[in-house]
């Protein structure tokens, strides 16, 4: 079984560890794949990112995307239309408005975090199951339980917890990952599996929440990359 | 002192060997106590101590190898997930940034110790 880790932050955003060093780690771990995610303030660094992340996959072998974060509704508007330029996109949710509009979009594949800086779970049944319709997943992100102690943790687990049952009643994809800022805090699959496991999902659930999940959102870059591509259920026959 | 009567196959615990490497950052700077002590206090931590009482876990301390940073926990069958998402959790030993990788999860010591011997 192939696993994949698509939240992660290079020093080309704000982590600290190199694209070489993750991929590194992630070979070391057993992953097939990674992804960086970077915030869409500066193209350069955007280009910077992905001409390394090209040199280092050739190097490791392991498959490295690129997945551009927003974190406000303006950001989410410009990242859409430029979408066809790279391959993820994730929305690091943290207002209510935000997290609406987000299970509404086809484009987006991952609403990162929806209870993250929040009292509640960010996640309603009515979102549930708009992110089912529109296939956007719902992210379980192990930085913030493993930053975090106490009844902080407590609170973060709760709120994720009922964000799981709303995925699994309304079908909604549901990924995991380490939300990683250094090589340091990328976990081992089992370990993320695991935690799937106590946050409520099945084993085979919490499997597909770190490999089919993620192939499916990878056949969907593959299938964005065609020349006869428009947007998500649009594309040109011939 | 005198042994207890061995119990009956089906009143036994059905244990699991969780065979680890420890990554760190500064190679073996580390001992066999810090760790252990790391593995328990993470552990009270996040499932306290009567979920640590339902865990039946033991760090194995003849497993131990301080030179390829392996070591072997056994805990019962059914605490597998809480244990390993336990370790997860632990990414300190002092100054000393760690990472685990799952090397096995296996029903015996003896198919456990021969797959890290190999992989090894």
């Amino acid at each position: 079984m192939d696993f994949y880790d698509l939240h992660l932050h290079s020093e080309f955003s704000e982590g600290e560890s190199s694209v070489e060093d993750f991929a590194r780690r992630a070979k070391t771990l057993g992953f097939r794949g990674i992804c960086f995610a970077v915030y869409h303030k500066d193209r350069k660094q955007v280009d910077r990112l992905k001409k390394r992340a090209t040199e280092v996959s050739k190097k490791t072998g392991i498959d490295i995307f690129i997945g551009l974060e927003a974190t406000t509704l303006e950001e989410l508007k410009k990242l859409i239309n430029i979408r066809k330029n790279y391959d993820l996109l994730l929305v690091g949710g943290t207002n209510l408005e935000l997290n609406r509009k987000v299970v509404q979009t086809k484009e987006v594949d991952i609403l990162a975090h929806p209870e993250y800086n929040r009292k509640d779970s960010g996640l309603n049944h009515v979102m549930a199951k708009l992110a089912a319709k529109n296939q956007v997943a719902i992210e379980i992100n192990f930085r913030e339980i493993l930053l975090s102690s106490k009844n902080t943790r407590s609170h973060i687990m709760h709120h994720i917890q009922k964000n799981v049952k709303l995925c699994k009643k309304y079908k909604t994809p549901i990924i995991i990952s380490s939300g990683a800022v250094s090589h340091w805090q990328m976990k081992d699959p089992k370990i993320l599996i695991s935690m799937g496991c106590l946050l409520g999902l099945e084993l085979n659930q919490s499997k597909k929440a770190l490999s089919k999940t993620p192939e499916n959102m990878i056949r969907m870059i593959k299938e964005r990359r065609d020349k006869r591509w428009i947007r998500p259920g649009v594309k040109v026959v011939e | 002192m005198k042994k207890l009567k061995i119990v009956a196959p089906t009143l036994r615990e059905k244990n699991r060997y969780i065979a680890f490497q420890v990554i760190s950052e500064r190679g073996e700077e580390f001992t066999y106590s810090d760790l252990e002590s790391a593995i328990w206090n993470t552990m009270l931590d996040f499932l306290g101590e009567e979920g640590v009482s339902k865990t039946s876990v033991w760090l194995l301390k003849d497993s131990w190898n301080q030179k390829k940073q392996t070591g072997i926990l056994r805990c019962n069958h059914k605490s597998v997930q809480d244990i390993v998402a336990s370790l997860g959790l632990i990414d300190r030993l002092g100054d000393n940034r760690i990472s685990f990788k799952i090397l096995k999860i296996s029903g015996t010591i003896k198919s456990i110790k021969s797959s890290t011997s190999k992989n090894g």
